[in-house]
């Protein structure tokens, strides 16, 4: 009975577990903690003719170069991105983008194979999960899957997704910071608020937690999801491959220059001047870069950080001094220029007696703990994490309505009420985005949707009432009711980039049932929810305007009715459904007869005033009777 | 005193005593009682915020998280409550919106036109705002001020068993007022 928690990063992943009381890494067979995040295809073929697993970590880092095309690396970028946003760093890439529509999701052709980067995150998870049932002796019970606190609902998606395929049981996503933060404020011991300053490879995060009777809140995060140590990795290629004077470098020759760039960083982390010795397409270059030089090259992007910085704080309405102190997390915190730039602004030095390579995992693997609800803090901390990015809806003339502000803690839910444009209209397109800007074109677009089944009335008379709702792994969903008839439709948003269910459920190779109970149940409570609403709109609708109901109507509704209410007691969910439809049809006519009516009377005086505040009472009433 | 769903005991709050199951949240909770404060137009932020922690560690989705599903979701629900709550309540506009109507302020705020003498102010000081900005904001920043002392008044009445009825109007004509005072953009 235990949870993991495991540190998906752009280049290397870890997993941890807390042992006694105290998270610790696992070390694989050779004792490192650290995977790459690496996966190679080999086009192997098993003896039944299936393809065989790929390599994974290390396994697959072996011999890179010569395998430069078929080793997948940093797919994390590419998570809930767009082939569209993928093209623009193609370049840089040691292998090729599957062709595709622009809007598809990442597609990777390694060798005769065509994979996405949630599946290749699948197979570092399983790896991960794996080495954790070894140490454990026994399959972790769940999971806790950290992601840059930045990350958009599609890129959370993709992640969970990830685990997922990989069989897993993903209890939470976590925000990074706020895992870091976590290993820190334990071990400290204390109150007040911290800047965590995470560069990683491919993504930087800053965000500024308070921990105050045992929660500890974001107040603000914020970041950018293409700038990291990888990023200084390039610069010192480029300018390997330069002085070299080689042009146009690509496949293993890139490679090569990356593995001698990478080299050279940690030499100019650890010392002052880095002597290269590389071959590089048949040529042997030999160079030396000097701290200084290096500094110059990396301080722009370094640099880059700041603005996030001054970004986080603003939103948290503090000053840089203000902080209690500053967590560095991320293999790129160790570059000197970068702890420079950060006691500069910060004014204090950064706290480091942790690993910052290793603080996330612990920080995943204490949350996975809690979790458990049976870790001595399960009752004493809690972790709320924010809105990373605010949550709008398209209107008119393409502007952006904000319903979900950036910052605002999770779960959280926000409604907003649509209408029709013309006659008869019977759906709504919606289109929901992401991002701060006023234009809905310069936001990320998450999903567009149509509401459908919106009976039949006059142009704006519908009220479709629109539910947003963020979990606390930040994950939105959409929920819809037409407010006078109920008509009830629960919409799971698809993010425009993602994998939809289909393709998610044929990249599973078994099936998934555990959960199959849990939706059983949650399906009948919800139909029986559904009937008894519809029941309390019927009775009400009845006693006020029984003057409508002609022939046998209240004979049949009354036998209808009293039937679902029956039915309501039993487990049966397919009878109450069926009842529920046909109590929907047998006082549709009726329920017409009450629409008209009404706005007969309203439009007697014609007074359009007049009209709203009927159509507001019909609302009012039907929720009324709802409640 | 409502019955536990699960065990069917006596239950009081958002988390049964007995068997530690969540109870279904109401629809429309009262924002002040589910935080468990009394309704009050003063409040003090901090302790808002340390009633919200309060209430959040025992109904946070986490506290739920090798619970059923059912149940994770109803701990999502009274935790979106919660920090509606939060949010509404630490808001001045908002809560006192929500104090005098009950309901939560729309995003358009009211539909009902200000007064006419109002709307004519308003126009002067945005025709104002054109020639001497700093006049114009001047000006508006002591409508504020009335306005404000107005809505601090009412409050106090409403102990003593006066009418909240004219809080929307005066919430929406500060809504007017702030916008001439940032010159049309929020
Ligand atoms: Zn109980």
């Amino acid at each position: 009975m235990a949870n993991i928690g495991i540190d998906l990063g752009t280049t290397n992943s870890l997993v941890a577990v807390v042992m006694g009381q105290t998270p610790r890494v696992l070390l694989d067979d050779d004792g490192r903690s650290m995977t790459p995040s690496a996966v190679r295809y080999t086009g192997a073929k098993q003896a039944d003719g299936s393809d065989a697993p790929p390599m994974i970590g290390w396994d697959a880092l072996d011999n890179a170069v010569d395998h430069a095309e078929t080793t997948l690396t940093s797919v994390k970028r590419f998570m809930g991105r767009s082939l569209d946003e993928a093209r623009k760093v193609a370049e840089e890439l040691h292998y090729t983008l599957a062709e595709g529509e622009g809007h598809d999701v990442v597609r990777i052709q390694a060798g005769d194979k065509v994979v996405t980067p949630v599946e290749v995150s699948a197979w570092i998870l399983r790896l991960l999960y794996m080495r954790a049932n070894e140490c454990l002796m026994a399959e972790p019970t769940g999971v806790v899957i950290t992601v840059p606190a930045y990350f958009d609902d599609a890129q959370r998606q993709a992640t969970r997704d990830a685990g997922k395929l990989a069989g897993m049981n993903v209890l939470r996503l976590l925000n990074e910071p706020t895992a870091a933060a976590l290993a820190y404020g334990l071990q400290e011991n204390s109150q007040g608020t911290y800047a965590v300053f995470d560069l990683g490879g491919g993504t930087f995060d800053i965000s500024v937690l308070e921990l105050t009777e045992g929660v500890f809140q974001v107040l603000s995060t914020a970041g950018d999801t293409r700038l990291g140590g990888d990023d200084f990795d390039r610069e010192l290629a480029k300018l390997i491959l330069s002085k070299a004077g080689i042009e146009n470098a690509k496949g293993s020759v890139l490679r090569a220059a990356m593995e001698a760039a990478e080299q050279a960083k940690r030499d100019l982390t650890a010392g002052e001047i880095a002597a290269i010795s590389v071959e590089l397409g048949g040529q042997s270059v030999q160079m030396q870069i000097t701290r200084a030089e290096f500094n110059d090259l990396i301080r722009p992007i370094a640099e880059r950080t700041l603005k996030s910085c001054k970004q986080a704080l603003a939103d948290a309405e503090m000053e840089p001094a203000d902080m209690d102190g500053v967590v560095l997390v991320g293999g790129s915190t160790r570059v000197p220029l970068v702890r420079e730039i950060v006691e500069e602004f910060f004014g204090q030095k950064p706290l480091s007696n942790l690993d910052p390579d290793k603080v996330v995992a612990l920080g995943a693997a204490l949350q996975a703990d809690i979790l458990t609800g049976s870790s001595e803090l399960s009752d004493d901390l809690l972790l709320m994490d924010v809105v990373p990015l605010s949550l709008g809806v398209e209107t008119m003339g393409g502007v952006v309505e904000r319903l979900i502000w950036r910052s605002s803690p999770i779960p959280v839910t926000a409604s907003e009420t649509f209408t029709t444009q013309v006659d008869g209209q019977n759906a709504v397109d919606l289109h929901v985005l992401q991002g701060e800007r006023e234009l809905a074109k310069d936001n990320r677009s998450l999903a567009r949707f149509k509401l459908k089944g919106i009976p039949d009335m006059p142009a704006g008379l519908p009220r479709v009432k629109v539910t947003f709702t963020v979990d606390a792994d930040g994950i939105l969903s959409v929920s819809a009711t037409e407010q006078y008839t109920k008509t009830h439709a629960e919409i799971e948003v698809q993010p425009s980039y993602g994998l939809s269910d289909d393709e998610i459920e044929n990249m599973l190779e078994s099936a998934i049932d555990n959960a199959e109970s849990d939706v059983d149940q949650r399906l009948l409570i919800e139909a029986r929810v559904e009937a008894q609403q519809v029941l309390a709109v019927v009775d009400k609708s009845v006693k006020a305007d029984v003057d409508l109901l002609g022939g046998n109507e209240t004979q049949v509704i009354s036998q209808v009715s009293d039937a679902l209410r029956e039915a309501c007691e039993s487990d049966d969910r397919k009878r109450i459904q069926e009842l529920t439809t046909k109590l929907d049809e047998v006082t549709a006519p009726f329920a017409q007869r009450r629409i008209e009516r009404d706005l007969k009377l309203a439009l007697e005086g014609q007074d359009a005033l007049q009209v709203l505040d009927v159509l507001d009472r019909t609302v009012k009433a039907a929720e009324d009777a709802a409640n | 005193m409502t019955q536990c769903w699960q065990c069917r005991e006596p239950v009081q709050g958002p988390v049964c005593a007995g068997c530690g199951a969540i109870q279904p949240p109401p629809p429309h909770p009262d924002l002040f009682a589910i935080l468990g404060m009394s309704p009050s137009f003063v409040i003090d932020r901090k302790a808002v915020d340390k009633a919200w922690r309060a209430a959040s560690r025992k109904v946070h989705p986490d506290r739920f998280a090798g619970a059923s599903a059912v149940q994770r979701r109803m701990a999502l629900q009274w935790t979106a409550h919660l920090n509606r709550a939060r949010k509404v309540i630490r808001d001045e506009t908002q809560r006192a919106w929500y104090l005098a109507t009950g309901s939560e302020r729309p995003s358009e705020g009211a539909n009902k036109q200000p007064d006419p003498a109002f709307l004519e102010e308003v126009f002067e000081l945005n025709m104002l705002r054109a020639e001497d900005p700093e006049a114009a904001i001047l000006r508006a920043g002591e409508l504020q001020g009335t306005e404000q002392a107005r809505l601090a008044a009412l409050f106090a009445a409403q102990e003593k068993g006066g009418s909240l009825d004219a809080v929307p109007a005066i919430l929406n004509r500060l809504n007017y007022l702030s916008t001439v005072i940032s010159g049309g953009h929020e």
